[in-house]
């Protein structure tokens, strides 16, 4: 293979062309990141000139050990887990049945392409202040619904766990057009011939689906999966705008978010630990890296296996 | 390791230092001394940037006085941003940090750390001092104006002052519909037993007893703020017990507070309170739709602006059997201005204060947002100050100025009457309150190992 770049200082053109976007890349992704993990070992604020002091794993200490307090980060752990389970589950199944419909050669197929991914366009703001209006327990329409029936909710202001339910629903509701599209693109990768051949060999609409699209949507299977648990783990805008900070509905994102900017476990008002903050991103930033890892391991074999 | 990853790896961790090296400090930036009197004009053309928590008339009289300044000081161009009051200490670290802000409204200093309470962090306001953010503003002429108390105790830090307090509201009364009241023969109650017959006798006639701003969580615990007080009066005394242990949470006396609250929260409140907004459920109250509404003196202009002919009154949660312990508003010091240190229009940020610290100034921002004053000469002359004023020799600060929390305390360690049913899952009072100070001493156990 011939070397496009010439000889001598020449050679170092495609490093020099790849610099500044390795530079930005360290500036606003990588750099943060490892100043993040060194500020976990530290008391820092956040406060400019405020002063920093290295203490070790005293943030880890406390933010898994201590008191209830790390009982109740361990339930947010575990309430993270769940939701990013739930989202990834039922986004999933959900985005690629929809992908499957629209897909199909009807009438206004695009028109409904739209409308699935609309929501994905709209901003976490938009989308929590369009939901708090439509479950607004004194008249909004969903109120409106449940009254027909004789019954009444607090909705998102409820009981946490069904606060906590509402935010995966609407979750799913914001982000499924995604997986829709991931997943209608790959399917318009498939041959129309192999669904012929298949056809003609007698198979059944189910048979049609497990042999044909399903092996050949892995890419778009393992793109998806990725997408979206890695995405439900570190979300956490939604329950700010949505429900705020309730016991009993945050997920470890949104407690790093709360712990960073001065609300913390128990305390009317406190101060700024964003040192505490860090060791707790550090700890998600393992979960979704222990998590994401193993996930894309098995998903990789199985893609060798399918597709060779 | 090979020599590439090594080369990798270090690089990786000088940049990092550099960004650590950016954001700690060097040397803290040391606050302009006082000692100075009227401020000066500031030069040439300036823009002041502004931060303000969102309370509605308070957010509608800056901006007319913000008007008024800049038709007066042609030079100045006040930019004011208004946040949600839950933001407010965020996006005034952020934006002191970022040195994008000259003059930034900040509530009453309050949980400062006890000789009694150990390994507490200090508070926000504290952290933004020492870290030389904060302008000292000892010295300047327009703090004559004010209580010497109030400066004292509501924004000043090691014998000098950072924060001007513009006043003291009560956050433990209930406004009440007078028309109701008269309507269905009830007297306004002065009991708990009262209370309680009243809010049968609407309920029965299909109208909801009480409605609060659940949307934003705190005004449904923050609205049962004056049975905690009813119960406990002393509320620094109250702090001290829970610290030291004299009081616990799951005691006899607070099991009636408990049992109280559940009533509140489950019979009292009106159903869907939950989604109404803050700044939406004294329009609600305005409206005639319910017959109470537990509040914030800050709530009465918006009511007011609201429905203006509509008849209301304010007293003391009556959440006491005894109506002698009802006599009591607990409150706090709210909003005050306080200016950054790093301020390049450091002038033009003074004027302001000054400006906006004369007396006549002064009393049109009391007139518009219902603040007990904090200036002697100025008059508490609104509907809320009538209402206020028969109970403000027993004006006292409350629980949520003094309380903070161990560490390693669990998240239920506060009485808060959310955790009740319909808001929260509980629903059997001496459970909650074993749990709630289950998650208390843990953090006791922790900070005294």
């Amino acid at each position: 293979m011939s070397y496009h770049f010439g000889r001598g200082w020449s050679k170092l053109t495609p490093y020099l062309l790849l610099l500044p976007g390795l530079l930005f890349y360290f500036l606003i992704a990588l750099g943060p990141s490892i100043a993040t993990a060194f500020y976990s070992f530290t008391d820092a604020t956040g406060i400019r000139n405020a002063p920093v002091h290295w203490i070790g794993f005293d943030n880890y200490r406390e933010f898994l050990f201590m008191g209830r307090a790390s009982l109740d980060n361990l339930e947010a752990l575990k309430r993270t887990l769940i939701f990013s389970a739930a989202v990834t589950i039922i986004q999933f199944a959900l985005g690629l049945f929809v992908a499957l419909i629209v897909n199909q050669n009807l009438k206004g197929a695009n028109i409904f392409r739209t409308i699935y991914f609309m929501p994905v366009i709209l901003g976490v703001v938009i989308q929590g202040l369009m939901w708090s209006l439509f479950l607004y327990p004194l008249g909004g329409p969903a109120a409106k619904l449940l009254s027909l029936l004789g019954l009444r909710s607090e909705f998102l202001g409820g009981p946490p766990a069904q606060a906590f339910a509402w935010v995966i629903f609407i979750q799913i509701w914001a982000n499924m057009g995604i997986t829709m599209m991931i997943f209608l693109a790959g399917l318009q990768t498939i041959p129309a011939e192999l669904y012929e051949a298949a056809r003609i060999d007698g198979a059944n609409a189910w048979q049609l689906f497990a042999n044909v699209t399903w092996p050949l949507l892995t890419p778009s299977v393992n793109t998806n999966l990725l997408l979206n648990i890695i995405g439900s783990l570190q979300a956490w805008q939604l329950f700010l705008v949505l429900v705020g900070y309730r016991n009993g509905t945050q997920v470890l994102g949104y407690l790093i978010y709360a712990t960073g900017f001065g609300q913390t476990s128990g305390s009317v008002t406190s101060s700024f630990r964003q040192g505490y903050a860090a060791a707790a991103s550090i700890v998600l930033f393992l979960l979704v890296l222990v998590i994401g890892m193993t996930v894309q391991y098995v998903l990789q074999r199985r893609e060798e296996r399918i597709l060779g | 390791m090979s020599k590439k990853m090594f080369s990798f790896l270090s690089l990786l961790v000088a940049f990092a230092t550099l960004l650590a090296a950016c954001a700690s400090p060097s040397t803290p930036t040391a606050a302009p001394a006082g000692g100075e009197s009227a401020p000066a004009q500031p030069a040439g053309k300036v823009t002041l940037r502004v931060l303000v928590h969102q309370n509605p008339p308070m957010v509608a009289f800056m901006e007319e006085f913000n008007k008024k300044f800049q038709e007066k000081h042609p030079n100045i161009v006040v930019d004011m941003s208004v946040v949600n009051a839950n933001d407010l200490s965020t996006v005034s670290q952020t934006r002191l940090s970022a040195n994008d802000i000259d003059v930034l409204d900040i509530f009453g200093f309050s949980n400062a750390a006890q000789p009694y309470m150990k390994q507490v962090d200090p508070p926000n306001w504290q952290q933004l001092i020492e870290a030389g953010l904060l302008m000292d503003l000892t010295g300047q002429d327009f703090l004559k104006y004010y209580d010497q108390s109030a400066l004292q105790d509501a924004g000043s830090y090691n014998g000098k002052v950072y924060a001007v307090n513009l006043g003291r509201v009560s956050y433990s009364g209930i406004y009440y519909n007078k028309k109701l009241f008269e309507q269905y023969n009830l007297k306004v109650p002065t009991t708990w037993p009262e209370l309680v017959t009243a809010c049968e006798t609407f309920k029965a006639a299909g109208i909801p007893c009480m409605t609060a701003g659940g949307k934003d969580g705190w005004p449904i615990f923050v609205g049962a703020y004056g049975l905690i007080g009813s119960i406990y009066p002393d509320q620094a005394a109250l702090v001290e017990g829970l610290w030291t242990g004299k009081i616990k949470w799951n005691d006899e006396k607070s099991l009636e507070m408990w049992r109280k609250m559940q009533v509140y929260a489950r019979d009292m409140m009106e159903e869907g309170a939950s989604g109404i907004a803050g700044d939406a459920a004294p329009g609600r109250f305005a409206s005639g739709a319910v017959a109470m509404f537990p509040g914030g003196t800050w709530y009465a202009p918006a009511i007011e602006a609201a429905q203006p002919d509509f008849d209301w009154g304010y007293i003391p949660f009556p959440g006491s059997d005894n109506p002698e312990d009802n006599k009591y508003l607990f409150g706090k010091y709210d909003q005050g201005w306080a200016i950054a240190a790093n301020t390049p229009h450091r002038e033009a940020a003074l004027l302001y204060l000054a400006e906006f610290s004369e007396p006549a100034n002064y009393q049109a921002f009391v007139n518009a947002v219902g603040f007990i004053p904090t200036q002697p000469t100025a008059q508490l002359n609104t509907k809320i100050g009538a209402e206020v004023a028969p109970y403000l020799a027993n004006f006292r600060v409350g629980y949520e100025q003094y309380w903070v929390a161990p560490k390693g305390a669990g998240q239920f360690a506060n009485p808060w009457a959310s955790y009740f049913k319909p808001f929260g899952t509980d629903d059997d009072p001496k459970a909650l309150a074993d749990k709630v100070q289950a998650d208390l001493q843990a953090g006791l156990d922790a900070v005294n190992k």
